[in-house]
């Protein structure tokens, strides 16, 4: 780093030649540095987008391509034979569309429960004190530290034993063992930096507990349940094995649809399944667009305690 | 703040309701039905299930639709089609057949029959394979422990595929029989320059289980009267000579199935392992349109003159699920895997050879020589992994893979890897 030395200035407050030379000369290596500096930050930039973004780009490419120039081999960067025939095929695919009614229908009702019971719970551990509260605490988050597989056993058994598989009830159900308590903590660390004084202040002019959360807690907490309930969202519709056992081909999500549609015991149609993520990406990235300012307000809204 | 909100003993109450609610659902899953040896169900019923990873893909799934409808309209049944991704098959089905909510006729890759009979929940249809006219070897891939638990459909094996093109280029005029020709024929090979890999073999965990029949050439047995034989001189021999090839660039890195397909296709690679339907997956994907003219079954190169070659035995076969619709779904089974017309019909829709000797004779499968060729040249010494037989197979083969690779890569020498590799199978198979 270049020091920036100060100018001379001489007794009527004029700087002298030499001085205004050496500032000049100052000046401009403020500026080269200042270049420097923005060169590499975005040179820094560039190597990052491209790293976070190489992928989309060889998702939408290898979509636009035919199958025999997928294969390539060195592959290559710029698709030369481009095609619309797989999205066009998948137009055509009504079980797909299905698929993703399905897993429209289950990741919001999966977010609307996860946040409206994560909404209480938190509520509950963040406002109130009872004995046994922070063993609960522990225990929801507890509960994320069992392997997947060693859950999907137990809710395959009882949901079986309940005559449940193969409905919506039991995708959600399932989804909800894992938003939920993720959720849960979210909202305690917003409800933490609402003020006691505030619900308080409710209680003296009169509202009830029920009241004050709902009228009161509810708005200032709403874009932390946003940002949970796009948590939720984005989780339920990505989940794969939940789906897979618990659903028949009727009821079943994208994410097996979509493998047990392309990839195959011989060969996986690549063009076809990138074609088919890309479409499917999109109620993700729409619902990201409409929620954004609610998601990064809402994840660190629970940071700094007031 | 302590005193807004529910009281003490109202958050206990509705906490208590959530626990005793969370431990009932516990209790309930440890009481559902498991282990019975039936499916339940009547086994008169005339409806039944078939379950099926092909039923999802695109190349299998009119054909198997087409079988499904004919049996339907003839017998006035309903079958309901049930599938899962091939490679979530065997967990979801050892899932569900546990579960009680498999039954019917289910196929299966003949690796996964072992582990599926291990289950007592399928039928033994020793009886009615007799009827079938099944050829020998397609009727060893259906049986375990002495039991004809599969009908068998398709039986095919896993073989090294030669690219005649290439051979014809670097003066090959006959396919190498022993290890010492084959290696000089990859040294031909590899002086053609471009980029060529003389044999894309794989070198990746996910497929190196193809160097077992290169240990079994080498002389290892892999398995001996319920012990682990690997580790002795011939599969430590085997890896030696495997990391020959690799240092030599005769075989390349990082290659699995995928990779070896695409070399293949693009003419960059002269002989790769794969099974019978090899033919039409690679040429599908290549752009040279006359490969699928290129390709040849090879007999795997032997140790010695007069050795058997060795192949790995490959198929699917049908097994029945006692319970809902047994006898119904037997007979579909039967029909599906040796009516003549509906073998030749799926074989001219998936090129998959028939597993009976009227269906293997049939003019449609009989005039093609790719399929002709390879049964008789590869399929007929073909076995199933000694492997197959434990339900840690998958385990097994992936210790044996990264010992594999670790030589490779030079990270341990093949006598290690091989003692370690050894080692770690005969723990999992006393697991």
């Amino acid at each position: 780093m270049t020091s920036t030395t100060p100018t001379p200035v001489s007794a009527v407050g004029r700087p002298q030649a030499s001085a205004t030379r050496a500032g000049r000369g100052t000046r401009r290596r403020v500026r080269k540095d200042l270049l420097r500096s923005r060169i590499a930050a975005w040179s820094a930039v560039v190597v990052i987008g491209a790293f976070g973004l190489l992928p989309v780009y060889w998702l939408l490419a290898t979509a636009l391509s035919t199958p025999e120039s997928t294969f390539q081999f060195p592959p290559k960067l710029i698709p030369t034979d481009l095609t619309l025939g797989n999205f066009t095929a998948l137009a055509e695919n009504d079980q797909l569309i299905k698929y993703m009614i399905n897993s429209l229908v289950v990741a919001s009702i999966t977010a609307v429960l996860s946040v409206v019971v994560a909404t209480y719970m938190g509520y509950s551990f963040s406002k109130f004190r009872y004995r046994g509260r922070r063993s609960l605490m522990h225990l929801v988050l507890a509960s994320q530290m069992f392997p997947q597989a060693l859950l999907l056993v137990t809710l395959y058994t009882v949901f079986s034993s309940f005559g449940m598989l193969n409905t919506y009830s039991a995708l959600v159900l399932s989804f909800t063992t894992f938003t939920m308590p993720l959720c849960v903590w979210m909202l305690k660390g917003i409800f933490d930096t609402i003020p006691d004084a505030l619900l308080e202040a409710a209680s003296i002019d009169g509202a009830s507990r029920w009241r004050t959360l709902h009228s009161i807690v509810a708005p200032l907490a709403a874009p932390g349940m946003i940002a949970a309930g796009l948590f939720a969202f984005v989780r339920g519709w990505n989940d794969f094995i939940f789906a897979l056992t618990l659903a028949d081909k009727e009821k079943q999500t994208l994410p097996p649809g979509l493998v047990s549609t392309y990839i195959g015991e011989f060969q996986t149609a690549w063009p076809q399944l990138m074609a088919a993520s890309l479409v499917v990406s999109v109620p993700v990235i729409v619902a990201f667009m409409f929620l954004q300012r609610y998601l990064v307000g809402g994840m660190t809204a629970g940071s700094v305690k007031s | 703040m302590t005193t807004s909100g529910i009281s003490r003993r109202a958050a206990l109450r509705m906490f208590g309701i959530g626990a005793l609610g969370a431990a009932g659902a516990g209790v309930l899953g440890a009481c559902a039905p498991s282990g019975s040896p039936s499916n339940g169900g009547d086994p008169k019923s005339k409806d039944f299930d078939f379950t099926s990873w092909s039923l999802n893909e695109e190349a299998a799934k009119p054909s198997i639709e087409k079988i499904i409808a004919a049996w339907e309209k003839t017998e006035k049944s309903t079958i309901r089609a049930v599938s899962y991704p091939y490679n979530e098959y065997l967990s979801q089905l050892t899932l569900k057949l546990g579960g009680g909510e498999t039954t019917g006729a289910v196929h299966l890759d003949i690796a996964w029959l072992a582990a599926m009979a291990q289950m007592g929940k399928l039928v033994d249809l020793g009886p009615v394979a007799g009827k079938g006219g099944y050829t020998d070897v397609a009727l060893k891939s259906g049986l375990y422990d002495g039991k004809q638990y599969g009908l068998p459909w398709n039986t095919g094996s896993i073989g090294v595929i030669a690219n005649s093109q290439l051979l014809e280029k670097a003066g090959i005029k006959k396919h190498p029989t022993t290890v010492e020709e084959f290696e000089a024929a990859l040294r031909e090979l590899k002086g053609l320059g471009g980029g060529v890999v003389p044999y894309a073999a794989a070198t990746k965990v996910a497929q190196l289980k193809d160097i077992f029949p290169w240990m079994q050439t080498f002389g290892c047995a892999m398995l001996d009267g319920g012990k682990v034989t690997i580790g002795d001189d011939a599969s430590v021999d085997a890896v030696t000579w495997y990391k020959k090839l690799h240092d030599e660039k005769l075989i390349a890195a990082d290659v699995d199935r995928f990779d070896a397909r695409a070399l293949f296709g693009q003419g960059k690679a002269a002989f790769y392992d794969d099974a019978i339907i090899g033919k039409g997956v690679t040429s599908a994907q290549s752009k040279d349109k006359t490969l699928a003219d290129a390709m040849q079954p090879m007999e795997r190169p032997v140790l010695k003159t007069g050795d058997t070659p060795q192949a790995l035995l490959w198929g699917g076969v049908i097994a029945i699920v006692k319970g809902k619709g047994q006898d119904a779904a037997t007979e579909f089974a039967l029909h599906t895997t040796t009516d003549r017309a509906t073998t030749s019909e799926y074989f001219a829709a998936r090129a998959l050879p028939p597993s009976t000797t009227v269906g293997l004779a049939a003019p449609e499968v009989a005039k093609d020589t790719f399929t002709t060729e390879w049964t008789r040249k590869i399929t007929r010494t073909a076995t199933g992994s000694p492997f197959w037989q434990f339900a840690q197979n998958a385990q097994i083969e992936e210790a044996v893979a990264k010992q594999v690779q670790a030589v490779l890569v030079g990270k341990s020498k093949p006598k290690d890897a091989m003692k370690q590799a050894g080692e770690e199978a005969a723990a999992l198979i006393k697991r």
